[in-house]
């Protein structure tokens, strides 16, 4: 028995070590391209080092005075923002009302979350596209934002709707008591204490704008401003340098890690109650 | 009438916090029901005016490409699913275990939900390069450490099971963890003592795992097999960024919408992938709870 459980042990370790590199190289790699020297992607038929021969910050440099790079942030930034005022403004009352009232029908409404949240984005992407360009809102952030909103506030309202299910009901019930309406009790009562918790929904749908892509591509595909994740994409489809390129991913994917690993707790109700892509 | 009013009057708060959030999300989603209909059935005549034909599912019928797509997107949904279920399963029972710094890997195993599909894409076809790439480097053996499987470098962009392959690679890797998340807490709600008890029998691991874990993780795994099977059916980033020369469903919207310059022809492209996808999930969905009926009735 013994001798069986070390065989267990090496088995596991190994499969722990396999999967391990498997999800860390490619993450690596993306730092290591971005802060390569050209000679060390340009080899002329040498091996590619796996460390830089010239770490340089020079990508970083160039990408932080390029106009159109800055632009691209600025543009991911206004929409990511837009869409999260849009999203908790609407999102967080209806999540505030499942969670709380007794609502007829309720399964259904949770149902038509999800059906919303499972509609092949790509499929809504020309009819979206077309529609805001008969309503003259084509490369608009606006437009980007409303489509957004559609893809967020699911999550948002499933995530708000745990955190006010976290609420001791207690609390709503006194405040009744004494008076207070409907309306004030949201405001004054919940909505003060789910703040942190919706703050993680914030970031959640600031964090689904920032790096969306095929809205973004779709919508603003003869814009002169897009956002950044477009941005990577045009200059991937140029062929440029690749150092460029994972530079560029690099600062498109920090947010997204950082923010990630924060908001993770919150997360994982999301994914289990099947809301999450 | 009056019994309306009266259900108005007395719940209006409530539908004050409810009815904007669901107007918006159901609303919207009817209008675009709306336009890709519309979309899909209309085209122009010669002076531009606007008339309801079938004539784009008609070309669509007959394209090649419409056929082509349909063969690669099932292929990659059919090869897809199960490869990130394994990926997750195996990775949610390596990190279900007590252990010193069993946290950190487990936030490890996270990180590729963290990446975006459009940074992984391009961190593929970075390491994908070819001739010189790392991949390439690794399999002619140029590094001291690797022996070498091939004696030329692959072009991996240069056909269609190469490249798609490459696009799986990455939609399973950035999937997993969403897969493994949910097979964890299918693990979590499976009680210590069957295994005890088991144990005390005198079942193995492997028995006790395909005995106990594996019929009880099956709510789980239907779980995963269901979302996972419609992300595979309309994932567009990974094949639009990787291998956009062999047509997909999803890189074929964007192929008609743009290059033939057709919204028409690409909204009833959209319709076709959303008729897959409900397709598939519906025999998907039947076919797991019959399975789950025969395993629970064993």
């Amino acid at each position: 028995m013994a001798a069986k459980s070390w065989h267990w042990r090496i088995i596991l370790a190994l499969g722990t070590f396999f999967t391990l590199t498997l999800i860390l190289f490619p993450v690596y790699i993306l730092f290591k391209y971005s802060f390569s020297d050209r000679a060390s992607i340009v080899t002329g038929g040498e091996v590619i080092p796996w460390w830089p021969y010239n770490p340089t910050l020079e990508m970083y440099r160039f990408l932080f005075s390029a106009s159109d790079f800055l632009r691209a942030n600025l543009m991911s930034v206004e929409i990511a923002l837009l869409t999260v005022a849009i999203s908790l403004i609407l999102g967080a009352p209806a999540a505030y009302a499942l969670a709380r009232y007794r609502i007829p029908a309720k399964g259904l409404l949770l149902l038509s979350l999800l059906s919303v949240r499972l509609f092949p984005d790509v499929a809504a992407a020309v009819p979206v596209a077309e529609l805001l360009f008969k309503l003259n809102m084509q490369n608009s952030v606006l437009g980007v934002s409303l489509a957004h909103t559609l893809l967020a506030m699911p999550y948002v309202i499933f995530i708000a709707m745990g955190v006010f299910d976290s609420i001791p009901r207690d609390l709503d019930e006194q405040a009744l008591v004494l008076g207070a309406g409907r309306f004030r009790i949201f405001f004054r009562v919940a909505l003060p204490l789910a703040a942190p918790g919706l703050a993680a929904a914030a970031i959640y749908a600031f964090l689904l704008s920032w790096d969306e892509f095929i809205f973004a591509y779709f919508l603003l595909f003869f814009s002169d401003t897009f956002t950044l994740p477009v941005y990577l994409q045009k200059i991937l489809s140029w062929s440029p340098q690749q150092n460029l390129l994972a530079a560029v991913s690099v600062v498109l994917s920090l947010p997204v890690i950082l923010f990630t690993l924060v908001v993770q707790r919150y997360m994982r109700a999301g994914i289990l109650s099947g809301a999450l892509k | 009438m009056g019994r309306v009013s009266a259900f108005f009057s007395k719940n209006w708060q409530t539908l004050l916090f409810l009815v904007p959030a669901f107007l918006y999300l159901l609303g919207f989603l009817l209008i675009i029901l709306y336009q890709v209909i519309l979309l899909s059935v209309t085209r122009l005549t010669p002076a531009g005016q606007p008339f309801v034909t079938l004539d784009n599912y008609r070309a669509l019928v007959l394209s090649t490409e419409l056929s082509q797509a349909l063969v690669n997107t099932s292929l990659f949904a059919l090869v897809g699913t199960p490869l990130v279920l394994a990926f997750g399963l195996s990775s949610a029972l390596l990190v279900n275990r007590a252990y010193r710094g069993v946290s950190l890997v487990r936030t490890a195993f996270i990180l590729p939900l963290a990446i975006p599909s459009l940074v992984t894409a391009t961190v593929l076809f970075i390491m994908f390069d070819f001739p010189g790439g790392h991949i390439n480097d690794l399999l002619t053996g140029r590094y001291s450490f690797s022996p070498g499987f091939l004696t030329e470098p692959v072009n991996f962009r240069a056909s269609a099971l190469t490249s798609l392959g490459v696009a799986l690679g990455g939609k399973v890797w950035r999937d997993m963890p969403i897969a493994m998340l949910i097979l964890l807490s299918g693990l979590n709600s499976i009680g210590r003592d069957l295994y005890e008890a088991a144990a005390v029998l005198g079942a193995g691991r492997l028995r006790s795992f395909f005995k106990i874990t594996l019929p009880l993780l099956l709510p789980a795994i239907s779980i995963v097999l269901l979302l996972r099977a419609i992300e595979m059916w309309k994932e567009f980033i990974f094949p639009f960024i990787l291998a956009a020369r062999f047509p997909m469903l999803a890189t074929l919207i964007e192929r008609a919408y743009h290059e033939w310059n057709s919204p028409f022809m690409a909204s009833a492209l959209s319709l076709v992938l959303v008729a897959v996808t409900l397709v598939s999930s519906l025999i998907l969905y039947y076919g797991l709870a019959f399975l789950r009926s025969r395993v629970t009735r064993a």
